[in-house]
């Protein structure tokens, strides 16, 4: 079938239509020259149009795939910017990681601060007789021998627990699980050494204290721990983490469309 | 590829088809497609999008060049830059040796195909 030349003249407005899908540098480059070379092949008598059709149909499918991707090659993965974009991921890591551990490490080093004032107050009076002796004559209030009433894995109050110099406990304001826990024989040496130790404890699985233990001098020599869950502190913990999280997140949807719109504004126009 | 090196690996069908029509001098697009459809041009059915695609990223490794010369003001011609004879120079002397292989491997009838 010969097309009669209206119609060439309607397949090439179409082809020109379809040229404007491709990319602005790539169509101002050579649209004219493409919309040249299909009027050559529309002309051509010894190509068909059952050929040509299919061909430029897939040829249009393919080439603007292609060149749309090289498009958005040389928008976005040009080094400049992606070593920008890398460079700030960097930066908003490591400010989200600041704005996690710095109020972490506040949280965590003011739930010591009950337990140094009762743990100094305590080793100050051991220091003046002997531990046995001032225990039992009961002077320290529900401080008792044997284990206390606070249930370390509930409770939230903070607690004395006294070891003898062996580090055996010789009175206790809590217990767990019935009795007063025992702390790593390491925790003593390095407190016998340093004159104290300020540790996140865990007895049980589940149950984290902050703990301050400190050596009692003199005569009758021992250990004072003293001591609450860090329970409550955990879970603002967490919060702060979840804050630091979105932070980041949020950083990098900054840098994700700034580099976007920075590399589409600066992309190359000319061919 | 920077330019000025010609490509060392296997070049694509197109890039191939548009080096070995331009070997024999400059032409425009259209004559280029053709070239490239017939046989003995390496039978590649290309389309318009194919072949600017292919000649806008040749151009820029300097394989070809635009001559200036024109019979149409949409028409454009293209011709061989010496970065592009070594190229195409280099993929016939790949493919040389590939079918003198195939032949020796008895792939290939002495004298060609029967």
């Amino acid at each position: 079938m010969t097309l009669i030349p209206a119609n060439s003249g309607r397949l090439e407005r179409l082809y020109a239509l379809a040229l404007r899908l491709y990319p602005e540098r790539f169509r101002e480059a050579h649209a004219p020259a493409m919309r040249q070379v299909f009027r050559d092949a529309l002309n051509d008598s010894t190509l068909p149009r059952r050929v040509l059709i299919p061909l430029i149909l897939r040829d249009l499918a393919a080439s603007l795939a292609k060149e749309h991707l090289a498009m958005l090659r040389d928008t976005f993965a040009r080094p400049v910017l992606l070593y920008n974009a890398l460079v700030l991921t960097g930066l908003s890591t490591g400010l989200a990681l600041a704005l996690y551990a710095i109020p972490q490490q506040v949280l965590r080093q003011g739930a010591n601060d009950p337990q140094i004032a009762m743990a100094t107050d305590l080793v100050s009076v051991f220091e003046q007789g002997d531990i046995a002796d001032l225990l039992q004559q009961g002077t320290l209030p529900g401080l008792t021998a044997g284990s206390g009433g606070v249930d370390m894995a509930r409770s939230l109050s903070p607690f004395v627990i006294v070891y003898d110099d062996q580090g055996r406990p010789l009175a206790s304001q809590a217990q767990l699980d019935g009795k007063a826990p025992a702390l790593p024989s390491g925790v003593f040496d390095f407190v016998r050494q340093h004159g104290e130790e300020r540790l996140s404890w865990q007895p049980r699985r589940g149950v984290r204290i902050a703990a301050v233990v400190q050596r009692v001098g003199g005569a009758h020599p021992g250990f004072v721990l003293a001591g609450r869950s860090l329970r409550e502190v955990e879970v603002r913990e967490e919060q702060v983490r979840q804050m630091a999280g979105v932070t980041w997140i949020g950083m990098l949807g900054v840098i994700l469309v700034g580099t976007a719109a920075f590399g589409w504004y600066t992309r190359p126009k000319t061919a | 590829m920077a330019i000025g090196t010609a490509p060392a690996a296997p070049l694509t069908p197109a890039v191939f088809a548009i080096l070995l029509s331009l070997s024999e001098g400059e032409k425009h697009g259209y004559l280029i497609m053709k070239d490239a459809r017939a046989p003995e041009g390496g039978g590649l059915h290309m389309g318009p999008g194919t072949l600017y695609g292919s000649l806008d990223r040749m151009m820029r490794d300097g394989l070809v060049e635009e001559s200036g010369a024109s019979d149409n003001e949409r028409r454009r011609y293209y011709r061989l830059t010496g970065l592009g004879r070594v190229a195409l120079g280099n993929e016939l002397e790949r493919l040389d040796a590939t079918v003198s292989s195939a032949r020796s491997l008895g792939l290939i009838p002495h004298g060609g195909r029967p």
